[in-house]
Parts: C-alpha cells; sequence; structure tokens
C-alpha cells in the first residue's frame, strides 16, 4: 500500500495543489469524532475503512475481506459445509474491478464457508445482452445466477425463466429497508418477487465547484452580459447558456468546458443521456409516461419536448471539447469529467463514488452534485402546448436503468440443497453492510437503500461532509421525486434505445435536423413494437408505469 | 527506393556512385528505422502504460525512471505484481484458467487444422478429384468460402448445434470450430507448398514401390515442414485472438482470454494499467513465438510462393 | 453429401493401376452401405425420439457424432477397399472436406431458414417465416447500403496497405544488418488481437488530450487533432489502425515470394544494365504477380469482415461515417436481437463477396494462368 499512498498524493497534487492533504486530513479526524454508540454500527465502521478513503483504489484482497466481515447474516441462516459439493453458475459483466470481479472477492468466504463451489462467465458489457438473449431464444440457460438489469425482467422473470425468492431470504436482506422507488413493482413480475437488488440508478448531475466559484469566470460571465449571477445551473436553459459563454474561456490556465455530451452511441445506453436532457421537457408532472404514450405505445420521441433535447445537443457540441462527436458516455464521466475536462455532466451516482475513489479522478474535492436540471416549462402531450408551472421549474429526474440485481433462476428448483445455497449467495451479495461498502467505493453500485444515507457513517469513512451530504442528497432526492422519470420495464427496451442511437448518430454528424431525425426514430419504434407484439407492449408500458 | 545499385562503375564517376550508395543506405536504413518505430511504440506504450499510475497515462508521460515511476499497478490488479503473487488471488486463478484455456484450444485447433488441412492441400495439389459436380477449383473455393462469412450471423445455429450436441463450454467444441475457420488458410498456403515440390518426386518414390500414401509420408512430408509450421503459426495466431465465439460458446470450463481482455472496457471507465497488463500478457506467447520461429514463417511460405 | 466420392485418375499424376479383385470391391462397397445405414438408422431413430415419438432415443445428440465419425472411418476404408489407389487418394481430401460438411451444413441451412423469417428474440410470438420481406428491407435500409459504400473504401485501401507491405519486404529482402531484428519487429503488430488494438492505440495512443499520436499531431502544427470526429478522417483512422495490424500479413507473403525469386534472373538483368526501377518493374513485380494476388484476396476476404476495431472505437460513428457492412450487422443482430433481419443481411453480404471474390479470381486468373 506504501507505493500507491505515495502515487495518490503525486497525482492529486497535479490539479489541486494545496487541497491534496485534505482526503487524509479527514481520515485522521476520524479520531476526535465524538464516541457514538459504535457497537452495532462497529462492524459497518470497519468495513467502510477497507480500505479506506483516498487510500487508492481497493483491490482483490480488499473485496475477499469485505465479504469475509459481513457473512454474519448467512451464518445465521446457513451451516457451517451445508452445501458442500454443491456447484452453481455465476453470470455477470466483468468490467473491471468491478461486477463480477468484485463477486468473486465476496462469496470467496462465502465459498470456503458453505462449501459450495461457484463458477463464474464472465462477459463483457457489450456481449452481455445478446449473450442473455440468445441463450433464452435457444434454450441453452447454463447458469443458476445472474446479474441483471431490472429492464430486462420482462424479457426473463416474464418467461417464467427466475426462482421466485424464499421467505427467509426477504428477511436476511431486510427488504424494507429499499428506497421507496425500487420495491415492487421493480424486482417483482405478477406480483411475484425474484430480484436481490444491489444497485439503484438515477441520474444525477455533477459539476465542478472550482469553476462555478471563479471569480475570473463570474466576472466575464457578468460582462457578457449573462443572466443572473454565476452560479451552478438549476435549469437546461441555463446549461445550455454556461456551456456557450465557456467555450475559449481560461480557467487555471487551460480551456475551460461546460456541459459534456455523449453523441457516441454505447449499446444502446448512450440513449439515457438524451433522456436525462429530454426528461425536464417531457415528463409532465401530471402525466406519468414520457416515452410513449400509454394506450396505443405511440412515440412521443419525435414530439417537440423531445426534438427539443436533440436540439440542445447540437447547439451545446460546437461549443464542447473537439472531438465530442465521438465520445460515449464512459468517455465523457470517465475519461473526461474524472481526468478533469469539462465542468458539468450527468451521469449515474458512479461519478460521486469514483471521484474520491477511483485512481483516474483528480477532481475528487471539487465535484458538487444535484439533481438533473429543470426547465422553465414543460411539454403537455395530451395538450400539445408548453406549460409554465406555478411551481417554478419543472424537475424531472432520470431513474434510467432502476439497477442492477442478483436473480437466481428457475433450473435451481428442482434440487433444494441448490436452490438454498443460489439464494444464500445472492442475499451475501445483498446484504445490508455489503451494500454499504459496495455504495462508498467504486463497484458499479450505488445506494439503494435507506441505511445508505446515514451521513455519520460515511464522515466516519473518510469522506468530507459537505461532499458526501451534496452527494447523497442528490441521489434520494432523484430517486424519491415525485416526477421522476422511470424507466419502462419493457421486453427488448434496449432495441429501442439502440434503435434511438444510431438515428441520434446520424442527427449529430449533421446528417439530418432533429426533428426529421426524431421522425426516423419513431417510425423504427412504431416497426419494432409491431414486431415485438403491440398489444402486449401496451400492457407491459402500463404495469411498469403503475397506471 | 533503390534496392540494387547500378552497376556501371566506370573511374570517372566513382565519387558519384559512392554518393548515391549512402543516399540509398541512408534512405534504406531511414525507412526501416521508421516503420520499426511505427510497429515497436504501441507496443512499447501498452507494456509501459502496464507500469503506471493514472496521471503518467493523462499526461502522456513515455520514459520510465525519466518522466514517471513505473508502478506495479497493472499487475497487481491481475494478482500478478511481486508483492500480489505469492497471495490469494481470485482474479489470478481466473486469468491462469483462462491462459491454459487459451493455449490448449489454439494448438488442438491448429494441429487438427494443419493435419486435416495438409491433407487436403497435397490430395488437390496431386490429384485429379470429382464430389458430385465438384472439381478441384469448386472444393478449393468451397474450402475457401468458409472464411468469407461474417461469424455472427452463425451466432445462433451454433448454438442450437452444439446444445444438441453437448459441446457447449467444451474446449473440444471451441477447438473444433476454430479447426474450421482456420482450415481454409491452411489449406491454401499449403497448397501452395505442395504445388512447387516436384511431381517427379513423387513418381520415384513410386517406382521405388511405395504407396501413395508412402510417397506422401516419406518423401513430400519432410520437404513440405516448413511450410507447415508457417501454417501452424498462422493458425495459433488467429486461434489465440480469437473473440467472437470465444463469448457466446463458452461459460466457465472453456473460456479464454480475449474475453477477458474486451471485459476490461466496462462501464466505468478504463483502468488503463490493467488493460495494458493484460494485453501484455495476451501478446507476450505470440512475440515471443514471433521472435523464436519468425524465420521458419518466412522460409515455410517461400517455397510456395512464385510458380 | 452421399458416397458417391470418387477419385478420378489425374493426368496430372501418372499411377500404376493395380487391379482389384471383386470380392474386395464388393466388400468396400458393403461396408460403406452397412456404415450409411447405420448411421441413417441412428439419426431416425434420435429424431423421432427427438420430436416425441420414440421413447427410444439418447439425452442428445454427442453419440451421432460419434456415429458420424465412425461412418466417415468406415466411408474411407471402404472407399480404398473398393477403389485400390483412387480410394486412397479420395483419403487425402475425405477428412477435410467430412469436417467442414459437418460443421457447418447445419448451421448453413439453419441459417437460410432463420433468413427468411421474422424473428426478433424479445418478439412474444417467437420466429414467424416472413418469405421475403427481409430482403424487401434491405433493399430499402439507407444503413446498409452506406456500410456497404465504406467497403468500397476499405477494400481499396488494401491496395495502399499492399504497396506498403511492398516496399517494406523488397527493403527486408536488401542487404541489410540487424535483418533479423527488423523481420520480428515488422511482424509483430500482426500478433496482437484487434481487441486490444482498438483499445491501447484507437482509445489510448489517439486520445486528443494526452496520446502521444495527438502530441505528435499538434507539433506538426494540426492544431485540434481529432481523429473520430469527421467522416474522412475517422474513416483513414481506422483504416490506418486496420492496417497496422495486417500489412505484416501481406508483407510476409511477398517477402516469402521475394526470397524465391530466382537468383539466376536477377543477376542477369542486373548484368543487362537495368537500373533498380526498370528491374522491379520489369523483372521483380511481373514475377510477384502470383503471389501478390494471394495476398490481396486473402486480405480482401479478412478486410469485408472488418468489424471488432470500428465497433470499439467509433461504434460506426461519426454518423456512419466508419461503419462497415459487418459492424452494422453486428449491432443489429446483436444488441437488437433482431436476428432474422441480422442474418438476412449476412447472407446477402455472403452473395455479394462470393460474387466479387470469383470476379477477382477470374480475372485474376485470366492475367495468370494460376489461380485458385
Amino acid at each position: 500500500m506504501k507505493i500507491e499512498d505515495y502515487s495518490r498524493l503525486s497525482r492529486r497534487s497535479v490539479l489541486k495543489g494545496a487541497a491534496a492533504a485534505s482526503a487524509l486530513a479527514a481520515s485522521g479526524a476520524l479520531g476526535m469524532l465524538p464516541s457514538r454508540a459504535f457497537a452495532a454500527d462497529d462492524l459497518r465502521a470497519q468495513i467502510l475503512k477497507i480500505p479506506g478513503v483516498g487510500k487508492g483504489q481497493p483491490t482483490d484482497a480488499d473485496f475477499q475481506k469485505v465479504g469475509e466481515l459481513t457473512l454474519g447474516a448467512t451464518k445465521a441462516n446457513v451451516k457451517q459445509g451445508e452445501f458442500a459439493g454443491v456447484q452453481l453458475s455465476f453470470m455477470g459483466l466483468n468490467n473491471q474491478n468491478l461486477h463480477n470481479v468484485l463477486f468473486r472477492g465476496f462469496l470467496k468466504p462465502w465459498e470456503d464457508y458453505t462449501g459450495a463451489k461457484i463458477t463464474w462467465i464472465d462477459l463483457a458489457q457489450a456481449d452481455y445482452n445478446p449473450r442473455l438473449q440468445q441463450s433464452i431464444a435457444t434454450n441453452t440457460i447454463d447458469f443458476d445466477l445472474i446479474e441483471m438489469g431490472a429492464p430486462f425482467e420482462g424479457d426473463v422473470c416474464g418467461k417464467g425463466l427466475t426462482s421466485e425468492m424464499p421467505d427467509w431470504v426477504k428477511k436476511q436482506i431486510d427488504m424494507e429497508d429499499l428506497v421507496n422507488y425500487l420495491k415492487p413493482p421493480v424486482g417483482t413480475w405478477n406480483g411475484k418477487q425474484y430480484r436481490v437488488t444491489v444497485d439503484g440508478d438515477a441520474h444525477n448531475f455533477n459539476y465542478r465547484t472550482d469553476v462555478f466559484a471563479d471569480a475570473d469566470l463570474a466576472k466575464a460571465w457578468k460582462d457578457g452580459g449573462g443572466k443572473g449571477e454565476w452560479v451552478v445551473p438549476k435549469t437546461w436553459q441555463q446549461v445550455q447558456a454556461v456551456t456557450k459563454f465557456l467555450k475559449g474561456q481560461k480557467f487555471k490556465g487551460n480551456d475551460v468546458y461546460g456541459y459534456l455530451d455523449a453523441p457516441k452511441p454505447w449499446g444502446g445506453f448512450g440513449f439515457y443521456f438524451l433522456g436525462s436532457r429530454a426528461s425536464a421537457y417531457a415528463k409532465h408532472p401530471e402525466d406519468k409516461a414520457w416515452l410513449f404514450d400509454t394506450d396505443t405505445m405511440k412515440p412521443r420521441v419525435n414530439n417537440p419536448a423531445w426534438v427539443r433535447a436533440i436540439q440542445d445537443v447540437l447547439d451545446a457540441l460546437p461549443s464542447e471539447p473537439p472531438n465530442q462527436l465521438n465520445a460515449d458516455p464512459n468517455e465523457t464521466a470517465f475519461s473526461q469529467f474524472l481526468g478533469g475536462t469539462g465542468s458539468m455532466v450527468s451521469w449515474w451516482g458512479d461519478v460521486g463514488s469514483n471521484v474520491k475513489t477511483n485512481d483516474t479522478s483528480v477532481v475528487g474535492d471539487l465535484t458538487g452534485f444535484s439533481i438533473l436540471p429543470g426547465s422553465d416549462d414543460v411539454y403537455n402531450s395530451k395538450t400539445g402546448k408548453w406549460d409554465t408551472l406555478t411551481s417554478g421549474p419543472n424537475y424531472a429526474p432520470n431513474c434510467a436503468y432502476l439497477g442492477w440485481g442478483v436473480y437466481v433462476m428457475a433450473r435451481v428448483d428442482t434440487d433444494p440443497v441448490k436452490q438454498k445455497a443460489a439464494w444464500s449467495a445472492a442475499a451475501h451479495l445483498g446484504g445490508k453492510d455489503l451494500s454499504l461498502w459496495c455504495a462508498a467505493y467504486p463497484s458499479g453500485f450505488q445506494p439503494y437503500r435507506n441505511s445508505h444515507f446515514n451521513i455519520p457513517e460515511w464522515v466516519a469513512a473518510g469522506y468530507d461532509e459537505a461532499f458526501i451530504t451534496s452527494y447523497l442528497k442528490s441521489e434520494s432526492d432523484s430517486y424519491n421525486h415525485p416526477n421522476a422519470a422511470i424507466e419502462p420495464r419493457i421486453p427488448g427496451i434496449f432495441q429501442y434505445y439502440s434503435l434511438a442511437e444510431d438515428e441520434l448518430a446520424k442527427i449529430f454528424a449533421g446528417q439530418s435536423t432533429a426533428q426529421a431525425g426524431a421522425d426516423a426514430i419513431a417510425a423504427a419504434w412504431e416497426k419494432l413494437t409491431d414486431q415485438i407484439g403491440r398489444d402486449n407492449q401496451i400492457k407491459l408500458y402500463k404495469a411498469s408505469l403503475g397506471v | 527506393m533503390t534496392i540494387v545499385v547500378p552497376a556501371e562503375t566506370t573511374a570517372h564517376n566513382e565519387t558519384a556512385f559512392r554518393a548515391t550508395v549512402i543516399i540509398s543506405r541512408v534512405l534504406t536504413y531511414g525507412a526501416l528505422l521508421l516503420w520499426a518505430f511505427i510497429c515497436l511504440f504501441p507496443i512499447y506504450w501498452t507494456v509501459t502504460t502496464s507500469m503506471k499510475v493514472a496521471v503518467d497515462v493523462t499526461q502522456g508521460h513515455l520514459l520510465p525512471w525519466g518522466d514517471f515511476k513505473p508502478d506495479w499497478r497493472g499487475w497487481r490488479s491481475l494478482g500478478l505484481s511481486p508483492d500480489t503473487i505469492f497471495g490469494t488471488s481470485t482474479v489470478r486463478s481466473e486469468f491462469l484458467s483462462r491462459f491454459g484455456n487459451s493455449v490448449v484450444t489454439s494448438i488442438g485447433a491448429s494441429t487438427l487444422a494443419v493435419i486435416i488441412g495438409s491433407l487436403a492441400a497435397y490430395g488437390l495439389s496431386r490429384f485429379e478429384y470429382k464430389f458430385a459436380w465438384m472439381r478441384n477449383k469448386d472444393i478449393s473455393f468451397f474450402f475457401l468460402s468458409q472464411l468469407i462469412l461474417p461469424p455472427v450471423v452463425l451466432a445462433l445455429p451454433f448454438l442450437v448445434l452444439y446444445r444438441e450436441l453437448a459441446l457447449l463450454d467444451t474446449t473440444v467444441g471451441l477447438m473444433l470450430l476454430y479447426t474450421l475457420t482456420v482450415l481454409p488458410i491452411v489449406i491454401w498456403i499449403m497448397r501452395d507448398q505442395f504445388d512447387t515440390i516436384p511431381i517427379e518426386l513423387d513418381e520415384a518414390a513410386l517406382v521405388d514401390g511405395l504407396s501413395v500414401w508412402g510417397a506422401f509420408w516419406h518423401i513430400i512430408l519432410p520437404i513440405a515442414l516448413p511450410g507447415m509450421v508457417a501454417a501452424y503459426i498462422l493458425s495459433i495466431v488467429l486461434c489465440w485472438n480469437e473473440y467472437f465465439f470465444a463469448a457466446l460458446l463458452t461459460s466457465s470450463d472453456a473460456k479464454t482470454l480475449p474475453v477477458m481482455v474486451a471485459s476490461q472496457t466496462g462501464s466505468q471507465g478504463i483502468n488503463w494499467w490493467s488493460m495494458a497488463a493484460l494485453s501484455t500478457t495476451a501478446i507476450a506467447p505470440l512475440a515471443i513465438i514471433g521472435i523464436f520461429l519468425e524465420r521458419y514463417i518466412v522460409k515455410g511460405l517461400t517455397a510456395g510462393a512464385v510458380k | 453429401m452421399q458416397n458417391t466420392a470418387q477419385a478420378t485418375t489425374g493426368e496430372k499424376f501418372a499411377a500404376g493401376s493395380n487391379s482389384i479383385s471383386a470380392n474386395r470391391r464388393t466388400a468396400g462397397r458393403a461396408l460403406i452401405i452397412a456404415a450409411s445405414a447405420g448411421l441413417v438408422a441412428m439419426i431416425i431413430v434420435q429424431f423421432l425420439h427427438v420430436v416425441g415419438l420414440s421413447p427410444v432415443g439418447f439425452a442428445n445428440w454427442r453419440p451421432v457424432l460419434y456415429a458420424f465419425v465412425a461412418w466417415g472411418v468406415a466411408l474411407g476404408a471402404g472407399q480404398v477397399l473398393a477403389n485400390g489407389e483412387r480410394g486412397e487418394r479420395a483419403l487425402f481430401v475425405l477428412p477435410a472436406v467430412l469436417f467442414t460438411v459437418a460443421m457447418v451444413i447445419f448451421p448453413t441451412l439453419f441459417g437460410l431458414y432463420i433468413a427468411f423469417t421474422d424473428w426478433n428474440l424479445s418478439s412474444f410470438t417467437g420466429q414467424r417465416f416472413n418469405g421475403f420481406d427481409n430482403l424487401v428491407a434491405l433493399f430499402h435500409d439507407t444503413s446498409f447500403w452506406n456500410a456497404l459504400l465504406n467497403m468500397v473504401f476499405y477494400v481499396l485501401a488494401v491496395l495502399v496497405e499492399y504497396a506498403i507491405a511492398f516496399g517494406l519486404a523488397l527493403l527486408l529482402n536488401a542487404e541489410i544488418r540487424a535483418r533479423k531484428f527488423f523481420r520480428v519487429a515488422f511482424l509483430l503488430p500482426f500478433m496482437l488481437s484487434p481487441v486490444a488494438v482498438s483499445w491501447m492505440i484507437g482509445k489510448s495512443i489517439m486520445e486528443y488530450r494526452f496520446g502521444p499520436a495527438s502530441v505528435l499531431a499538434r507539433v506538426l502544427g494540426w492544431s485540434s487533432p481529432s481523429f473520430f470526429t469527421s467522416p474522412w478522417i475517422a474513416r483513414v483512422s481506422i483504416e490506418a489502425m486496420d492496417a497496422w495490424v495486417s500489412i505484416p500479413f501481406i508483407m510476409i507473403l511477398l517477402l516469402a515470394g521475394l526470397q524465391a525469386l530466382p537468383k539466376e534472373v536477377m543477376e542477369a538483368s542486373r548484368i543487362d544494365g537495368a537500373n533498380g526501377w526498370q528491374q522491379f518493374w520489369e523483372m521483380t513485380f511481373p514475377l510477384m504477380l502470383p503471389v501478390s494476388v494471394t495476398a490481396i484476396i486473402l486480405r480482401i476476404i479478412f478486410k469485408l469482415k472488418l468489424a471488432d476495431i470500428v465497433i470499439n472505437t467509433t461504434s460506426g460513428g461519426p454518423g456512419g461515417a466508419t461503419d462497415t457492412v459487418s459492424s452494422f450487422i453486428y449491432r443489429e443482430y446483436r444488441d437488437r436481437s433482431n436476428v432474422g433481419y441480422g442474418t438476412m443481411l449476412a447472407m446477402f453480404y455472403l452473395v455479394l463477396i462470393i460474387i466479387f471474390v470469383t470476379a477477382l479470381l477470374n480475372l485474376a486468373s485470366r492475367r495468370i494462368r494460376r489461380v485458385t
């Protein structure tokens, strides 16, 4: 660890100079905290110090340690060696240091204790969806557990391929602790509970505090006739203005950029980022739907709200970094924003949990968070008019993807020991304490339990209080927002997104106008809906919106 | 680019001649060094990146000990750095099992392809066949056409076929498929090889009382051996890097290295150092093959190249 | 593929004929017939079992695979028994043919069937036969035609790759020092997997802020070197990466060709007073034509399947400027699980390629007699 500490310090010093020591100072302050009733929280405090915020990125040894320490709940339900001889197969993603890499470390102690053996099917993100769909279509499901996002529930649970959650698991993972928007219907199908949630997902808004506190920029903003004070934008209209203003400005001697769009296709996931720009325009508080008309599945993607969002991207792109047309969301968040380029980006909560703990990050102490920007007016697709709400700007956080979960496949149901083993493994990964660690470190997983929002725990782990409050508030406000735009859990949703991405790429490259391109997306979506089966899609879309 | 210098060397243009020689030398070595740089720099970049921390990547540092301090970071994430090599590492055991499978699969598939490919190539070179309506030319094209189809469309059919044959997630299954994909190249190269070996050799062997197979085995095969080595190495390279079917048809028992390299590129950014470390280990075996067996490749192909 | 495999005596090779007794001939034929009957019987039994008409059968088709192998052996033995030396000759090509046929016959037929169905993996109704609808859709699919147009560029670029590779091969064939080093160095890029190349080069070296290639470009006066945002630069960048990997392949084939050139002929032309340039165009190049054709055709076939680098580096962007047919099919087939249409795209593309390659081979063989 010594070398890592050293290198971390040298890295930090590059961008932040004197601020470098703050993370260490924070963890040094641990001893000065008033000693609270730590008895029950002892374990949680202990795991949060592995390896410690600001101590470099956790490695395999750390994962195993966390898995070991959080084995208590499993021990209460499973005798030592109870699953000896059981072999389970687990399919998931194999992103660097995330997902399966993490699960392997977590489950190593579980395997040692229970005697079960897990084999792993690791997939690249791009292979995940096709592999899953093809396995289902050709009846070659060769896994007992799967890590899967809620959008796939229609394809998998809807076809009866998963095992229903036993009651003891519900108790072990304390389902009541989930934040509201992840409670059923999410994770269920026809009223049966299938999913062990391990992640919560919503797009929030990440910005650079130092850019928006800079006096020179504030002066230039005033001089240039900018509206209002030089502050963090609260609406997309302001985001646009700031982005255009920052083009050509200097900050700490370097070019500074505003919002970072992700125009390059990303296996369907890129569409979420247009969604985040569109939700405030398109998601009317009096209407639950925003992607399709609920009664007909007629796409709304070519209505004035979405077209305006597309046009916003077109207008902003010339003011963004020169190679932005080839930037996918991975690039905007992890290469650009964490690397110090750009001052605003929408992303899942990963940015927040990575700024301080990812080795790539140079903006750890300079990042602030809020829910997605709103809009001064919102499109009402019932009346076809733009409404200005009396309550002020319309906010509509994009609860995209609804997080990852671990599911047990129905094929284990024939063997009670195997079934118990599979569920025990899933429950271990969805455990209350283990999930806290995941939320705090780069894991690909965000907070998703009410118990994750206990700020003193995070502070004790070494987080700066203002920073972590800002981050957790942005997450919790998004999850609990009354006007949240919820992911439709309909079969083939990623096909819709992928089709849209292709058309959007043409628009952004200037081959088509916003309206014409949006019309092309709508036409392709209509065709796809017919291909998949319109009546069923309508039914499932309504169910996913809860109408 | 002057490769062969003009031959007229009369006394009075001796100096001019010398100047030409020097210029052509300079140009030749300049071009050689430039291209060597183009070839080696990305590999150098990959290897050094596995030793870099983030800031060294983002600032484009190039020289270890010069402008950055090497660190075992990338190798640590694989459990292969000096401080982690003796500990328990789930990543390393994953890596090693994949590495082993890759070795077995590539060698197995290449061996099978070279054996049946060489036989077929010899046959096509020496005899005239007629299978139904197909003659030699058609048979050759039939093999070649196996190379053309984009593999993605075979995804579902092969899933179904392998399910029915219980070959999913088996090394044998993967090996058979790889054999199929490299077979056309082996046949193409080997047929050229056999074409250059004079038929008189076969005839002499037959006169000596050897059978057709005897002539092939005792006389022709030893001559064609360098060509087989070349075909073998090309096959190994192609099998080693195959990614698409590996991701599709394997799950836990037969999984190979390229899938692990590809999945270093997930949704939460790229850790350049571990990507680089993994790429380095994936290149290493082939680079070693390149260094030690390179002469066989050229020598082997030489025999059959021009006719 | 029935047991009509027959090797006719070729005129290439005057063979000593040995007469075969009638008994032996009968035994050979009987063996083949018996083995074939056994295989067919086994297939029928298993088929009836799978469709549920018969309780007798195996858990999967693996035993049929073994039966096929046994049948192959019997077929070979039967050929030798029945046809003597002709049979022995058939034995050379039989393993490869049987192997290839066994591997591709089912996938090809099933693939053809899929191509004529409407099959979206997420669809509730599953697979549905839809005749030529996919083909019609294909003709209206601008993305496909755009990708095909891009392929024209990529294929033409093979000529540039070939020219560079030829130059390099000439260099390596010249009297140089450290030849071994240069040969190994020039060969190495071929060993890299396309996935690693697209990340370590496309995303790291060509990164516009810190990538060494961008730094170099800035030094050379290109103020904002973004390699993947304008259509032509993006296309050329992708091509450059692909060329980097595959030039060694062409170069090796050409180098082997150069080394096999008859020394006397070269010497003779030199004594005739030809200078380097003349010698190249009048002697070397024409002599190298056959191997050039082989190299170019193999390279074109690989090029037509170009996908990995595009998918990883640009996803076909900006706006489809770098899309290849294969990368487009990947998106349709995998990202959108639209396997019916995706398969039709690939089958249509396959037909185009076969026509193109056949034409190329014919053209080439008219120039030089020996190809294929």
